[in-house]
Parts: structure tokens; C-alpha cells; sequence
């Protein structure tokens, strides 16, 4: 009989499991990010990961801290794709805070409250360090930089600039800038190889724009790479294909992740990685040939969701279990049935004029044979957005069934072109055919090659972190400074307020109320939470490889000291992985890219990441449902009820 | 051939509660809900053994449903505790805390069973008439003039759920939408009879909880954006809505278990098809324009609606189904057999979509007065918004229970000490005759006393997670508590406000240490004309039967001389 069980734990379990989990995302922060390996030496497979979200895939993760964390972490990856490894990082680093504050007797509701302050504190300052992408043009960045830190922490005091109020701020900007630039002397703009293309050059600072420009979507991409500079890249040449001929004002840039879409290829060398407008679908020999046909007509096309076949019904139809067919004749062929639906079908589809048909399932194959031998392309397992988006661009309307295709529902306004014969893919032959609206949808794919076919995984989630990236900017339309200078801005306003509640707390000894002991433990906490903030800063720094730890954690304090002085700054402290540039002799070099962060990714990120440690310091106990105390394997610590 | 299987005998195990392996699940469960009471209460991570999905509460209905025990008493505990939380959704920790140490305590005292039981029951009554009384000293009367009490009220219980976290400035938030979607459901214009109306609930996970908002009417959540043509055409006039309860997905899902014998020519999907089109075509020629089916809706059906310029909404549930039918006034059609009667019909009086996010929802707004609100609730993350709809779920039943009978009870521990103050005092006097009434000795009666106060105050005590002190004062026995790391010289500095924040700390006031043995107490009601004013309440009504509960579970229990399991 199955019974439920108590895991009894004396100590704080949760919060050393969860800090132990977190060791997992160590590699993972930091432009370096490098692969692990994961066998199961059961069955011998094994996998390759270089994220947190792909590694907890990979894992069997039986205790419900694993599990709370793995369900956290791929709600965050489900919406920003990237991000994951902080947030792992940082839940780790804040459950060891709250075992510390356990261990010195803070009561379980004063680290809680203590600690919301703190993430207020941090969100906080993030919001009003947080720059407008329109105002990201590089002199400001500089400008922002060098000033005094104390001139910084007042424009932090500012409220943060209202979308609306930008394009009036401009002028006001651009003027600010200006001097900046002419103290400073000529700012010298130098982005990553990939983006030193033409586009790049007008934007630089030497062109005066006489009205406001739209966000500068080189500079922001160089200081969002983080490490993946030929995955931005790609991003980049999505976004601009995606907006070029989109005649929109150039200040609302969007970045539509969900029109994008990408194509593995494995056996090519990564050079071989492009974006093309339109979207590329593999199509075998056969249809190839027919797609070849309608490289210069005029297509009319047809939108199908669910599957194309003859035994086909929508969803939710449940097929009637007691439904028997008598007949005095010989049982007529089911397949003639079948037949004379295929008939149907063919004649409508030549009726009307269709000479593509696109299908978000499958295609029975005796009418996808017949459609060849009609010249009509037939296009399986088209994801439901693209279709959604070539409903949208050309006014076709999507059906369930063939019957319902009329005049209305097949548009035209298609192209189609061969784009290239990839000779032998997975076992067949391959060729790739681009599928595009006339008019410019934003559809954009993809290209991504790699000899080696395992690494193709990582490639594609880089592409994906880097594309999110983009289009968070331009959707907060707002950016941090990245490199830890937003973490060392939040640590400084933590230990200020931290010693401001222990200062405080001394002076007002005549106060007899239950507070006074608050307040001291929130300066505690404070300070602690702000230790996770270091440690994270010092594990990107040795993970960028130039540092030790020791070394990075003397940085730290360092400039943290610095900043109580008047003319103090922050610098970005770990910069993009240069290797390919040659390593400079001396440790910190002068920085070519500015480093950014996105802005509610952040924010989202460090949310919940207290969040799991809240909800797991306030755990005492498991609760282990289905359990068979006959069969299983019961545990030392585990109570049977 | 058939194969005999030898029947393992029945096990008996003769008076249960000295069999130390039942006490020490007792204790166990004991300690499981004791530790998640109040609102610094330690939570639960609930799941399966093989990695399920984790739920994570400290909620005695989701709690106690995932105990499944091999213990019968346990599960007795359980069942009665569930059967009270599912009739008024409050107080369930309370009465299994309660229950539990009631058995404890009569154990430790080693009173006879059959004394404890009649005993424990003249004090259950002796408690019922007192917090019946109109001079009783832990009872508010709720005032309906103000949102205070009731603000109060709501605040209390969404508060006592840490799972939820919420900061200050949230629970109060949701505490003020609790109240005004309790507000909006009931019915203000119809004299006589009032029917309550009833408040949706919609989660949408991932935004800010301050984004939780009130609406009245309902909204739906549309998972496909294609559903509404131009819903900006629609505002003039009234809609006129039909409503399907009968599936419309085009099988012959009616069949069930039966069998049909067909012609092989005949197209039975066709022919139903056809009808599906008579019954839109009937619908576009009456000028329906809100088309909606409790389930599946065929795809040729959809289409034909949506080029006539008709909102489609399909796979509904059957929980919409109620509000909806209150809503829009329509009578919900089981078939597709015949033509849609007249009277069928239902209307509403606006359709507009709402966007929370990326979310869309389609708001439908009533003709006429009709009480029906929908609460969207917003949290960051999946387990958090879960219980935050079960809190929000209970305070709504708190709130209309509180319509019945129009009380509170002091909160924070308050009403716990008080009524173990009251009963000291009240049973001193009459020990004699009482003892006698009961059959017992008058120290058996002295003995079950304390056990049953000493109860009461342990759920007091049990509000205290972090080592704290629990005290009393002497003069009108509310609740205190100070932190364990605070060495006083004089307890008033260190106390600030009693557990229901009715009392503030004073140099005149006594205090006690509770479970310390102290002096009598007469505890007194407090003056009307006080201006300080309770911070935390609880249900009366959901107490009170907690509390019945609680006594007469543990009474049962008490009661149980054997268990016989048949272990086959």
C-alpha cells in the first residue's frame, strides 16, 4: 500500500541542496562558456550541453528542490532564453546568504523581509541606471562613464526617462554628447570585426543626424554579444533583413523573434552560417524538381493546419467506437473511398489554381504524389507561426480540411526559389528551398552549419539567446551597463543601506521597541546579499580567464572602495573575450566595447531567482506522495505516515 | 483450473492509541500541520517519488489531501478535517492541530478515555455558549458600514499563507480586490430573495502582482487570436449569444457504449456536418453575434461563422458554463438535433478584448445586473499563483460566511488563550457539581481541564516558529509574543502589541509565560469605547466548526478500543 512520507530535516536541507545545484551553473556565466559532458553510464549515451537549461534537461533530477529549480529555470528559458545561468547562479548564491543569516539566529520572516528590501534596492537601481537604447549613441556611453561617480549616482536619482519624453530629451542629449565628445577628444569607435560594415560607419559619431535617430543596432548588438560575436552577428543580419523593407519609423525598431526560424545544417563549416529572408525548408528530391517548375509563376497558395489525409478529423473529434457497416453487396474496397476523396481534393486544388500548399502536420503520401504530378508543392511540418504569418501577409486563410478551401481562403503573393542542393542530409537527398511573401513579412531564416553535428544544439540556442537579447532591447528600449557595472552599482547602494541600518541601529538606543533588532539583522542581511552579488561578479571574472579568483575579488573591493571617494567611477570589469584580437600584455586593457545588459531580463531573473530561495527557505519539510515503503527503497531520514 | 490463495488472517490491534508506532504518526502529523499554522508558517514541497511536479504550500486542504496513510486513524483525522475545509474552506490546520493535541494531552495526563470524552464535551458546549454570547470578550461584530472589518478580515487570512509572498504593500492589494469582487457579487437592485452572484477567478502567470485587477462581468481567456473578427464593430447594440452545452465537433459523441449499424454508403460525418451548418446558418439568419460551445466546435462550423461576422468561442469547460447561463441570460442548448428555440437565446451588453501582457482576454459585460465579477490574478511564478488562487478562493468563502452570521473572532492567538482563560475561570467554581454531573472524580475533572486549556493554548503557541516566547497577560488573557533573542528587564519594553493588535503594551499590564503554571484569570471583555481596533481576524463561523470538529474527532479517536484490517 502506497504511503506518504516526511523527509525530516534538522537543518536547513533545501537551502544547501539549492546552493549545491547552483555549482552546475558556474561555467555557464561569462562570455567563455564552455561544454560538459553528460553520460549515463547505464545505457552508455551521452550528451553535450553548454547552458543550464539544456543541462537540468539532460539530468534526472528526483528531489523536489531540483525540481522546483528546473521548473523555474525553464519558465524564465521558455520566455528569455537567456539569463538562466544567472539566475541559477544567483539563487545559489542568495541560499547561501540566507543559511548564513539562519546560522547567526535571524529569525525565517526577518531574512525575508530584509531581503525583499534588498531586491527592491537592486531592481531599483536598475531601473535609474538603466540607459534609453535612442540615447546609446557611443560619445554618451563614454560620457556617462567619465563622469564623477557622485554626478552618476545623482543622474541615477533622476527619474527614469518616460518612452514619450525621449524624442524631446534628443536634442538636449545629443548637445551633452557633443561636449562630452570634444573633452574627451575624438572617441574612436571600434566594434568587433563583424560589425565594421557600412551601416556601421554612418551612424559613428562624425555624422551630425539632424532629427532623432532610432537605436544604433550595431553598437547595441557589440555590447550584447557576451562572448557570442558570430551568433550577433547573424542576429543583426536577421533584425535589419527583418526591417528593411518594413517602412516603418525608423525609432519604433522592433525585432520579431517569432517570424525568425532556423535550419540546422550539419557537414558545413561554420563560415557557412548565413540569414536570408523568406524561410528555407528542406525538401526532398522530387519535390525539388517541382519546386523548380514554379520558380517564375505565379503561385497561389493554400494554408492547412493538422494534417492533410483522408483519416484525418480535428482535434477534440472522438471517433464513434460502435459504428458498424453492413451491406448485402461485397464489402466495397475501403481504399475506393479513399480514392474518390483523393479524386475530390485534386480537382479542387486544380479548380482552384493552387500550386502550394502548406501544411503545419503531415500529408498522406499518395496526394502529396499527385500533387507532383500536378506541379503543386506540398510543404509538411511548417511550424504554426510561420503559417500564421504567411496567413497575415497574404490573406490567405488557414483550413483544417480541403473541403473548405474556396476562392478566398488561397492568396497569392508567394515567391518560391531553390536556394541550394545540399547533396546527402540525414540519409537523403536535400535540397533547400526558400519559400517567401512578396510583400516583406519579417520572415527571416536562419542558417546554422557546423561539421560537427553535436554542436549544432549550442549554436542554435547562442542564436537564440543573442536573437532574445536584441529583441528585449529594443522591446525595453532600454539597456544596462553590462560588465558588472550594474551588479557594482546595486552592491554599492546594498552595503550603503546596510550600514546606514547598522548605524542606525547605534544611535537610536533609547528607541524601546521590538524594530531596533530589525533593523540591525536587515543591515546583516543586506550585506550579505550583497556578497552574492560579488561572488557572482568574481566567478564571471575568472571565468573570462584572465583572472584568479583572488585577484578578481581584490578588483572588487578595490574599486568598491574607490567609489566612497568624490570623484570615483565604476568600471566594466570583465571585458568580451579578445583572444581573437591578441592578448594585451597588460590586465586591463583599454575596452573597445562597451558591455551591456538587457534590462528586464535582468531584473526578471535576479525576481526569481529570490523567489525560489524564499520559497525554499521557508520549506521545512517534503511531503512524498505514492511512495511504497514495501518496494522502494526507503531512506534513513524518511518518516512514514 | 482455478489456483487457492490462502487468506492471510485479519490483524486487530487492541486500544491503538498505547501502540507507540500510531502515537508517533499521530505526533508526526502533529508536527506536519503545526509547523505550517500562521502566517510565518514553514511550507511543503509536495511531489510524487519518481520527479513529479512540485507543489509547494503550507494549505491544510492541498496538505493533508496528498497524506495517504496506512494508518486508519490517520486517515479518520484526515477525512474529518477535509470534510470541514471543503464546507468552509478556513480553519482546517486550526482544528487538525487541535484534534491532534487534544489526543496527546488526554494521553499524557493519562486520564481514562471515557472521562476525557465526556469531560471534552462539556467543555466544547461550555465554549459554544460563550462565544454565543453577546457580551463574549474575543468577538467582534462585524460592521458592514465600512470596508474596515472586512478589509480586516480578508487581509487576515491571505496574510496567513506565506507561500503566497506577497510583501505588504501586495496583500494588501489583493485583500482590497478580495472585498470588492465580494462586493460586486451580491446583487444590489432585485428586493426579496438575493441570490449571491459569483466571482471567476483568471491566473495569468508571470506578471506583477499588483496587476491583479477586478472586472465586472466575465472574462475568457482566447488562446487564438483569430476568434474575434473586429470586435470594435460590435460595441452598438446589445449581442444576442447562444450558448451550446452539446458538442459540436462534428462525431456522434451522444453514442456512448452503443453500436449503430450503417449502410456502407452513408457518410455519417457529411450528414452531421450538415446539420452543424443548418444550426450556424439558423444562428447568422437570427443575428446571433457571440457564438459559443462548452466544447469543440467543428472547423468548417468556425469558418463559416467567422465569415459572417460571428465571435466563435470554443472548448469553454464546464465551469464557465454556470456564470455564463447567469451572465447572458441564455439557456444552454444539448442539442443539435433540432432548430435553436427562441427562448434559448441569451444577451450581453458589450464585447471588447482586455490585453494583460501578451495575454488576451475577452470581456463580456452583462445587459443587466446580474453580480458576476471576474478576479485575474497575476503572480511571478506557477507555485505561488497557485496558491495565491487558493487563498483568494478561501477568503471569498470567509467573507460570505461572514454575511451569515456577522462576527469575527479575535485573531493571532487571541481567542485561543481568552476561551482557555475563560474556562479555568468559569469551571473553578462549580468543580463539584460538575464532577458529579460528569461521573468523576473532581480531580479527573480538574485534570481534563488542563488538558483541554492546555490545548487551546498550544495552538497559541504554535503561531511561533522561530523559538519565540509566548505570554498571556492577566488582565484580559490576549495573546503575546516576543522573539527568543530578546533578554528583557522589563517585559511592557519589549512587547509592542497583542496577536490580534486590539491591546498595546503598557506598565500597568501583567504578564505570564503561557504553559507556565499561573495564577487564575478572570478575563475581562474590553470596553467598547476603545480606540484601538483588532489587525487580525478570523471566520467566526469556520472557527466555531473547527472547533466541533476538532473536540469530536478527537473524541472518536479516543473513542477507538480496537482496529481491525484486513490485510488481503
Amino acid at each position: 500500500m502506497p504511503a506518504s512520507t516526511v523527509l525530516n530535516q534538522r537543518q536547513h536541507i533545501g537551502l544547501q541542496k539549492l546552493s549545491a545545484l547552483a555549482g552546475f551553473s558556474h561555467s555557464a556565466l561569462g562570455p567563455n562558456k564552455t561544454y560538459k559532458f553528460i553520460q549515463d553510464d547505464a545505457s552508455g549515451e551521452s550528451a553535450l550541453v553548454s547552458s543550464c537549461v539544456r543541462l537540468f534537461e539532460n539530468l534526472e533530477l528526483t528531489c523536489a528542490v531540483g525540481q522546483l529549480v528546473y521548473e523555474t529555470i525553464q519558465a524564465h528559458h521558455s520566455v528569455y532564453r537567456t539569463g538562466s545561468g544567472s539566475l541559477l547562479f544567483l539563487a545559489g548564491a542568495w541560499s547561501r546568504a540566507a543559511l548564513e543569516c539562519l546560522q547567526r539566529g535571524i529569525s525565517v520572516s526577518h531574512i525575508i523581509s530584509a531581503m525583499s528590501e534588498g531586491i527592491g534596492i537592486c531592481l531599483d537601481v536598475c531601473n535609474k541606471c538603466s540607459i534609453p537604447v535612442e540615447n546609446l549613441s557611443v560619445a554618451h556611453s563614454e560620457s556617462f562613464t567619465a563622469m564623477p561617480f557622485d554626478v552618476r549616482l545623482q543622474q541615477l536619482k533622476k527619474p527614469v526617462v518616460e518612452p514619450s519624453q525621449t524624442s524631446s530629451n534628443m536634442h538636449r542629449e545629443h548637445k551633452v554628447s557633443q561636449k562630452a565628445t570634444s573633452t574627451v577628444g575624438q572617441v574612436k569607435i571600434k566594434l568587433s570585426r563583424h560589425f565594421c560594415e557600412t551601416r556601421v560607419e554612418n551612424l559613428s559619431t562624425d555624422s551630425q543626424p539632424p532629427e532623432p535617430q532610432g537605436p544604433n543596432i550595431a553598437h547595441i548588438a557589440g555590447g550584447l554579444s557576451h562572448g557570442s560575436a558570430d551568433a550577433m552577428k547573424l542576429a543583426v543580419e536577421a533584425s535589419y533583413l527583418q526591417s528593411e523593407r518594413n517602412q516603418q519609423a525608423n525609432s519604433s525598431v522592433t525585432f520579431d523573434i517569432s517570424k525568425v526560424v532556423t535550419c540546422l545544417l550539419p557537414g558545413l563549416s561554420e563560415e557557412h552560417a548565413c540569414v536570408l529572408p523568406g524561410c528555407i525548408l528542406l525538401l526532398s528530391a522530387e519535390q525539388a524538381s517541382v519546386a523548380r517548375h514554379l520558380k517564375n509563376q505565379h503561385i497561389r497558395v493554400a494554408l492547412i493546419t493538422g494534417d492533410l489525409s483522408y483519416n484525418y478529423r480535428h482535434l477534440g473529434f472522438s471517433r464513434a467506437a460502435g459504428l458498424h457497416r453492413v451491406s448485402d453487396q461485397p464489402a466495397l474496397l475501403s481504399s475506393s473511398k479513399e480514392d474518390e476523396w483523393l479524386g475530390k481534393v485534386v480537382t479542387l486544388l486544380l479548380s482552384l489554381e493552387v500550386n502550394l500548399i502548406l501544411v503545419s502536420g503531415l500529408m498522406c503520401d499518395t496526394l502529396i504524389q499527385c500533387c507532383c504530378g500536378h506541379n503543386i508543392l506540398v510543404v509538411e511540418k511548417v511550424k504554426a507561426s510561420i503559417l500564421k504569418t504567411f496567413a497575415s501577409a497574404t490573406g490567405a486563410v488557414p483550413v483544417t480540411y480541403a473541403s473548405q478551401l474556396s476562392r478566398q481562403c488561397v492568396a497569392t503573393g508567394v515567391k518560391v526559389e531553390l536556394w541550394r542542393d545540399l547533396g546527402y542530409q540525414y540519409r537523403k537527398h536535400m535540397t533547400a528551398v526558400n519559400i517567401s511573401t512578396c510583400r516583406n513579412s519579417g520572415l527571416v531564416t536562419v542558417i546554422l552549419t557546423s561539421y560537427v553535428q553535436g554542436k549544432l544544439q549550442a549554436l542554435e540556442d547562442q542564436f537564440w539567446a543573442c536573437a532574445s537579447r536584441l529583441h528585449h532591447a529594443l522591446k525595453d528600449r532600454a539597456l544596462l551597463p553590462g560588465a558588472g557595472e550594474t551588479e557594482m552599482l546595486c552592491i554599492h547602494r546594498l552595503q550603503k543601506q546596510a550600514k546606514y541600518c547598522t548605524n542606525w541601529d547605534g544611535d537610536t538606543v533609547q528607541r524601546a521597541t521590538t524594530d531596533t533588532g530589525t533593523t540591525h539583522y536587515k543591515g546583516e542581511v543586506l550585506h550579505l546579499m550583497a556578497d552574492g552579488l560579488i561572488d557572482y561578479i568574481c566567478t564571471v571574472m575568472v571565468n573570462t580567464g584572465r583572472t584568479s579568483k583572488v585577484r578578481a575579488r581584490t578588483v572588487v573591493s578595490q574599486q568598491l572602495q574607490d567609489c566612497n571617494g568624490p570623484i570615483a567611477q565604476f568600471s566594466q570589469l570583465f571585458l568580451e573575450d579578445e583572444r581573437e584580437e591578441g592578448v594585451s600584455s597588460s590586465p586591463i586593457k583599454t575596452q573597445a566595447i562597451k558591455i551591456y545588459d538587457n534590462l528586464s531580463v535582468k531584473q526578471e531573473a535576479w525576481r526569481k531567482a529570490l523567489d525560489v530561495v524564499f520559497l525554499v527557505l521557508q520549506t521545512d519539510a517534503e511531503l512524498i506522495t505514492g511512495m511504497d515503503h514495501e518496494t522502494d527503497h526507503v531512506e534513513e531520514n524518511v518518516m512514514l505516515l | 483450473m482455478s489456483r487457492l490463495v490462502k487468506k492471510s488472517p485479519s490483524v486487530c490491534t487492541d486500544l491503538p492509541l498505547n501502540n507507540t508506532d500510531i502515537c508517533a504518526k499521530l505526533r508526526l502529523l502533529k508536527q506536519l500541520v503545526g509547523s505550517c499554522f500562521g502566517p510565518t508558517g514553514r511550507l511543503k514541497h509536495v511531489h510524487n517519488n519518481i520527479g513529479g511536479h512540485v507543489v509547494t504550500t503550507s494549505t491544510s486542504a492541498v496538505l493533508l489531501a496528498a497524506v495517504s496513510s496506512s494508518q486508519p486513524l490517520v486517515s479518520l483525522i484526515k477525512t474529518s478535517i477535509l470534510n470541514h475545509v471543503s464546507r468552509f474552506s478556513d480553519c482546517g490546520l486550526f482544528a487538525a492541530f487541535l484534534c491532534l493535541d487534544l489526543i496527546e494531552q488526554t494521553k499524557r495526563t493519562a486520564l481514562r478515555e471515557s472521562v476525557a470524552i465526556r469531560v471534552n464535551k462539556h467543555l466544547l458546549a461550555l465554549c459554544t455558549t460563550y462565544l454565543q454570547q453577546e457580551d463574549c470578550g474575543c468577538k467582534v461584530k462585524l460592521d458592514f458600514c465600512s470596508s474596515r472589518h472586512l478589509l480586516q478580515l480578508a487581509r487576515s487570512i491571505i496574510s496567513s499563507k506565506p507561500a503566497c509572498v506577497l510583501t505588504e504593500a501586495e496583500t494588501l492589494h489583493i485583500s482590497k480586490l478580495a472585498v470588492q469582487a465580494f462586493l460586486l457579487s451580491i446583487p444590489c437592485a432585485n428586493p426579496g430573495i438575493v441570490s449571491l452572484g459569483r466571482t471567476m477567478r483568471v491566473s495569468l502567470e508571470g506578471y506583477s502582482v499588483l496587476h491583479s485587477a477586478v472586472f465586472p462581468g466575465l472574462l475568457i481567456n482566447i488562446t487564438d487570436d483569430l476568434c474575434v473578427s473586429e470586435p470594435e464593430n460590435l460595441h452598438s447594440t446589445p449581442l444576442r449569444v447562444v450558448l451550446f452545452s452539446a458538442s459540436l465537433a462534428g462525431d456522434l459523441s451522444e453514442l456512448g457504449d452503443g453500436t449503430i449499424e450503417l449502410h456502407p454508403g452513408a457518410d455519417t460525418d457529411s450528414q452531421i456536418l450538415d446539420e452543424l451548418l443548418k444550426l450556424g446558418k439558423q444562428a447568422v439568419d437570427h443575428e446571433v453575434k457571440l457564438f459559443m460551445c462548452q466544447k469543440v466546435i467543428h472547423p468548417v462550423l468556425q469558418h463559416f461563422l467567422r465569415s459572417q461576422g460571428v465571435i466563435v468561442l470554443e472548448r469553454l469547460g464546464i465551469a464557465l458554463m454556470e456564470p455564463l447561463i447567469q451572465l447572458t441570460g441564455a439557456q444552454p442548448v444539448a442539442t443539435l438535433h433540432c432548430a435553436i428555440p427562441a427562448k434559448a437565446y441569451g444577451i450581453v451588453s458589450d464585447v471588447s478584448i482586455r490585453q494583460f501582457g501578451s495575454k488576451k482576454l475577452l470581456h463580456l459585460l452583462p445587459s443587466g445586473e446580474t453580480a458576476i465579477c471576474t478576479m485575474v490574478l497575476c503572480h511571478r511564478n506557477e507555485t505561488m499563483l497557485s496558491e495565491l488562487k487558493l487563498v483568494c478562493q478561501k477568503t471569498e468563502d470567509v467573507l460570505r460566511l461572514s454575511l451569515k452570521e456577522p462576527f469575527a473572532l479575535l485573531g493571532g492567538g487571541c481567542t485561543e488563550t481568552h476561551l482557555a482563560a475563560y474556562i479555568r475561570h468559569k469551571t473553578l467554581r462549580e468543580a463539584t457539581d460538575a464532577a458529579s454531573v460528569l461521573g468523576c472524580s473532581q480531580a479527573e475533572y480538574l485534570l481534563g481541564i488542563e488538558g483541554f486549556c492546555r490545548s487551546l493554548e498550544s495552538v497559541a503557541t504554535t503561531l511561533e516558529h522561530s523559538g519565540g516566547f509566548s505570554l498571556i497577560d492577566l488582565t484580559h488573557a490576549h495573546h503575546w509574543r516576543h522573539a527568543a533573542d530578546v533578554m528583557p528587564e522589563r517585559t511592557e519594553t519589549i512587547l509592542d502589541l497583542c496577536g490580534c493588535g486590539l491591546l498595546k503594551s503598557s506598565p500597568d499590564k501583567k504578564w505570564m509565560y503561557l504553559n507556565t503554571e499561573h495564577a487564575e484569570i478572570s478575563p475581562t471583555a474590553l470596553s467598547r469605547d476603545t480606540v484601538m481596533q483588532p489587525r487580525v481576524l478570523d471566520s467566526f463561523t469556520a472557527k466555531l466548526n473547527a472547533l466541533h470538529v476538532a473536540v469530536e474527532t478527537a473524541n472518536l479517536v479516543l473513542d477507538v478500543k480496537y482496529i481491525i484490517q484486513d490485510v488481503n
